[in-house]
């Protein structure tokens, strides 16, 4: 068989060259071709691919020449043919000079990598759908609580018996089911674990709109008590548990000591971290009985729904705010005051990640700006040494817009170049940083992706970026003199053309960075801010553990009481601690608010009744914690129903006089049950950091079951080296209870400020970039200027200037524009400073000290960036610049 | 202008310019760009492009150093045509210029010349 050569080389070279060159070169290249396949096909392949790409690059000249030819017009549309000969063009001009190319590339890379990457976020968490069936009608809906009770608390959770008005007495919604957590133990060979589980309502799996991948979800009947014994799986918990088991439907499965029918698995994409209930290991129905449907003044449980088609989120307001009104008039004692709100569920899970996430997106722009600003720099320092070519161009008849479109074009081929290279740069970027990134500093961190939108969004960015750096240099090129450009076309990069323009740009680069930076700045402070807030107790060499006791074991009060008595005493024997306590919510962990009533004051209305965060304690608690006691005595053991109160709920709840000595009730817990208040203690901020200490009650009684307790223990080596001895404790007293959670306070609070360190460090990095981008501009500039002075430089000198004149000469050309930027910068960093605002805490968003500091770091890098440049002038020779002209 | 004078004298030639008119002299009637390449190659051992070949033989069919005839579709050329070049009278007096050029200059050195 004879070889024949590639087809589509073939097919490129007839269909890209001129009709009269089509026959004579590609019936050159085939005979040659047969020629050397001869030899060995493969290189006669390779051979014809590169000859082919040669002729594709530079194809030889349409014959103009050659009269005895028919010739044909050149096909297609003549601007096209006009725009792929200008890429052709480029892609020459651009490889002839490759260290230009890849900076440019390099430069362009970084921002539109930068800016891809975080854009896959956004994307991620704002724009793109959650992953359920028309999930733009899933919604969220809270108690919004009476204001003057509950300063500061906008969405409560719900109270059954008025969900389920809600749930009879609406017509915008859909559907709605009441959910809460439920913690299980599963008994794993010989101790015992702790899963977490979700106890749904009927409807629950309706209205997120997603089937069982085997088996079926609840019936409206299992959502009963009798009947619901019955349990769906995670895909997660499946895998790991059931090994995957596809015949687990019907099986049984023993949780907390009850056995549960399997009657269906979830499929994986079910499991959203970000929304709790979606990411449990398991679900149950929730089963109330009477008596708790009947609940309405504890609020204990999560509502989702699914609003009607065509209802949307406002009218769905205003019909749950009507029904509340008429709920409020019907059950004022529990009501009065309470409303309800509907909130999509996307913004519920997303909303506090929004500011953060579009602040980031405008510093990452700022970066972009930055890269555009330095690359149309370069382009613009090629333009001039390329005026003559430009010249001869326009000399050859090229109009201003010819020249305009060819210069835009190379500088697109080198946007879209590090477009690609950026999208790369972005892929790693997110690999590497999804593997830092914890799940809870971003929500749904474990979607992100680079999809379809993100790279439509990373190829418009590339040409915006194209233009935008291009635009300037080009049309500087468009409207050069010719006459000057040719004359001057020995010194092709003397003369002070152009100057003017990058000295702008500089001024623009050193003003986004001062921006750039003043962020950067301002969320290392709050972090430290945030870090050194006084919260109220000490943190440090404090190791934290969870328990949660079932009701199935440990029956009675006195039962419980009995085991954290016993834990406590064998934790308090370890060598290394120094003192042990246990509370139920730690602090920055939520907890309980609840309405408090001093003994001889009826109940108010909840509008009305004053509000407490309510934590229970174990004696020796806030002497662990170092939660100073300020008047009075701790709880101790032997103490039946005894309370501590807050300096800030002491003030609030008896004013001036003295309330150690009185009693109070916790009329949700119980409306007979007294406590007497033993002491003061100082205020402990309960939730955020940022946030106030509230007013807060301990309240230690043996009456009351603690089910769910959190151990803290002070120790006087590192907390984390008793973890083992701690955990064994406690398992020699019950081999069956888990022991979750083990950790330090300070690992807790942490936690608690990884957005803010989410922010600080990118806004670090790009700080990092922009400054290493503005230096180089300067650099790069200075240089320029000192070379196109050289020779006035070395009159001065020839003159008698001095080394110091000549260095403030090239140090004045560097810093006049780089203090012009810090200016135009500090005013971009005022007019932004609301917007900061709202990110930062324990600093002000145009913190003068900050900026002072900025201010400083960018003249100084503005200093250096200028000394190599000005070093260059002092050692230029007089005598050689000026035989040089 | 004084310079005018000198356009009466055939136009100078680049050195690629050189090779091309020599090979499509060596080839007499089989002068096609295939061919000329090829020898070309055989002879001076550069291994040039085809679309530089081509640009070249445009060139100097522009400056009517050359004129082309273009020879029937053959099998081995995939039934394509092959265009065959041949030199004009002012195509071989700038080759006469160049090479009289050459040949003063290098008068006296060719023992020189031909060992390096």
């Amino acid at each position: 068989m004879t070889p024949e050569p590639p087809r589509l080389a073939v097919w490129l070279l007839t269909h890209w060259l001129a009709d009269e060159w089509a026959d004579f070169v590609v019936g050159d290249m085939e005979e040659e071709f047969a020629r050397r396949a001869r030899l060995s096909q493969a290189s006669a392949r390779a051979w014809f691919w590169r000859a082919a790409l040669r002729c594709l690059i530079a194809p030889p000249p349409l014959g103009r020449h050659t009269e005895q030819l028919h010739v044909s017009p050149p096909a297609g549309d003549p601007a096209v043919r006009t725009l792929l000969a200008d890429v052709a063009y480029s892609l020459r001009v651009l490889l002839r000079a490759p260290s230009f190319s890849l900076a440019v590339i390099a430069v362009l890379a970084l921002g539109i990598g930068a800016n891809t990457a975080i854009f896959s976020i956004v994307n991620t968490v704002l724009l793109r759908p959650l992953p359920y069936r028309n999930s733009a009608r899933l919604v969220r809906i809270f108690h919004t609580p009476p204001a003057a009770t509950f300063p500061g608390i906008k969405r409560f959770s719900v109270s059954p018996a008025n969900f389920y008005d809600w749930k009879r007495e609406t017509t915008g919604v859909d559907n709605m089911a009441i959910y809460q957590y439920r913690p299980f133990t599963i008994a794993a060979g010989g101790r015992a674990d702790a899963v977490l589980g979700g106890a749904v309502g009927d409807g629950f799996f309706d209205i997120v709109g997603m089937p069982a991948a085997l088996g079926r979800t609840f019936r409206a009947d299992e959502d009963s008590p009798g009947r619901d014994r019955v349990v769906v799986l995670s895909d997660g918990f499946w895998r790991t548990r059931f090994a995957a088991d596809r015949n687990v439907v019907g099986k049984t499965v023993t949780l907390s000591d009850e056995v549960f029918t399997i009657v269906g698995v979830m499929p994986q994409r079910f499991s959203m971290k970000t929304w709790g209930i979606a990411g449990v290991d398991l679900w149950v129905p929730v089963a109330y009985n009477d008596e708790a449907r009947a609940i309405r003044d504890n609020h204990n449980a999560a509502v989702v729904a699914r609003l009607k088609p065509g209802v949307d989120v406002a009218a769905a307001n205003a019909e749950l705010s009507a029904v509340s009104v008429r709920l409020e008039a019907a059950y004022p004692q529990a009501n009065a005051g309470w409303g309800a709100v509907v909130i999509p569920l996307q913004e519920v899970l997303v909303g506090d990640a929004r500011t953060p996430l579009l602040i980031l997106l405008a510093a990452v722009g700022l970066v972009l700006l930055i890269a555009c600003a330095n690359v149309g720099n370069l382009l613009f320092a090629r333009a001039l040494g390329r005026r003559k070519e430009l010249a001869i161009r326009a000399a050859l008849g090229a109009g201003r817009g010819r020249v305009f479109q060819q210069i835009l074009v190379e500088t697109l081929v080198l946007a879209c170049a590090g477009g690609a290279a950026g999208v790369l740069l972005a892929r790693v970027a997110l690999q590497v940083g999804a593997s830092i990134l914890a799940a809870n500093q971003v929500p749904r961190a474990d979607e992100i992706a680079v999809d379809g939108s993100v790279l439509l969004f990373a190829l418009v960015l590339s040409l915006l970026t194209g233009v935008l750096a291009g635009a300037v240099p080009a049309f500087r090129a468009g409207r050069a003199d010719l006459n000057d450009a040719l004359k001057e076309g020995g010194r092709s990069d003397a003369g002070s053309v152009g100057v003017r323009t990058r000295r702008l740009l500089i001024v623009c680069e050193v003003a986004l960075s001062v921006m750039l930076l003043m962020g950067a700045g301002l969320m290392i402070r709050t972090l430290s801010a945030l870090r050194s807030v006084e919260a109220g107790y000490d943190p440090a060499n404090v190791l934290t553990m969870t328990t949660r006791l079932p009701e199935t074991r440990y029956k009675t009060p006195a039962q419980v009481s009995a085991y954290y008595q016993a834990a406590l005493d064998k934790v308090r024997a370890l060598p290394g601690v120094e003192s042990a306590g246990a509370i139920d919510d730690l602090p920055t962990q939520g907890g309980s608010v609840q309405p408090i009533v001093l003994e001889g004051h009826a109940e108010l209305l909840p509008r009305d009744q004053p509000t407490v965060e309510v934590r229970k304690i174990a004696p020796d608690y806030l002497k662990t914690m170092r939660i100073p006691i300020l008047r009075g005595r701790d709880v101790a053991a032997n103490d039946t129903d005894a309370m501590l109160v807050s300096r800030s709920a002491a003030k609030l709840l008896w004013g001036d006089r003295d309330p150690i000595g009185t009693r109070v009730t916790l009329p949700l817990q119980s409306k007979t049950r007294q406590s007497t208040i033993v002491g003061i203690v100082g205020d402990v901020k309960q939730g955020e950091l940022s946030g106030a200490a509230g007013a807060a009650v301990y309240e230690f009684t043996h009456e009351h079951d603690w089910r769910g307790m959190n151990f803290a223990i002070r120790t006087t080596v590192p907390p984390q080296s008793i973890a083992p001895s701690a955990v064994a404790a406690l398992r020699s007293l019950d081999a069956e209870q888990p022991i979750e959670q083990v950790r330090t306070m300070n690992a807790i609070v942490d936690e608690t400020l990884t957005s803010q360190r989410f922010s600080a460090l990118l806004l670090g990095i790009f700080a990092g970039v922009a400054l290493v981008l503005a230096s180089v501009g300067i650099f790069s500039v200075l240089s320029y200027i000192v070379r196109g002075r050289s020779r006035e430089i070395g009159i001065r000198t020839a003159l008698g200037a001095g080394t110091a004149d000549v260095v403030r000469l090239v140090m004045v050309e560097g810093m006049t524009p780089a203090l012009a930027g810090i200016a135009a910068g500090a005013v971009g960093v005022l007019v932004s400073a609301k917007l900061l605002q709202r990110m930062v805490y324990g600093v002000s968003g145009s913190d003068p000290l900050t900026l002072g500091a900025v201010s400083l770091t960018l003249a100084l890098v503005a200093l250096a960036a200028s000394l190599v440049p000005a070093y260059r002038a002092c050692r230029l020779d007089p005598l050689e610049v000026l035989r040089a002209e | 202008m004084w310079f005018k004078s000198s356009a009466r004298n055939a136009p100078i030639l680049g050195d690629f310019e050189q090779l091309v008119l020599l090979g499509v002299l060596r080839l007499a009637s089989d002068a096609s760009g295939a061919a000329i390449r090829h020898e070309i190659h055989e002879r001076s051992g550069r291994d040039v492009s085809i679309n530089a070949v081509y640009t070249t033989l445009d060139r100097l069919e522009g400056k009517r150093l050359l004129r082309s005839s273009v020879g029937d579709p053959t099998p081995e050329r995939g039934g394509r045509r092959r265009k065959f070049y041949a030199l004009t009278p002012a195509g071989t007096a700038a080759l006469k210029q160049a090479y009289r050029g050459f040949a003063a200059m290098a008068e006296g050195f060719e023992s020189v010349l031909s060992t390096q």
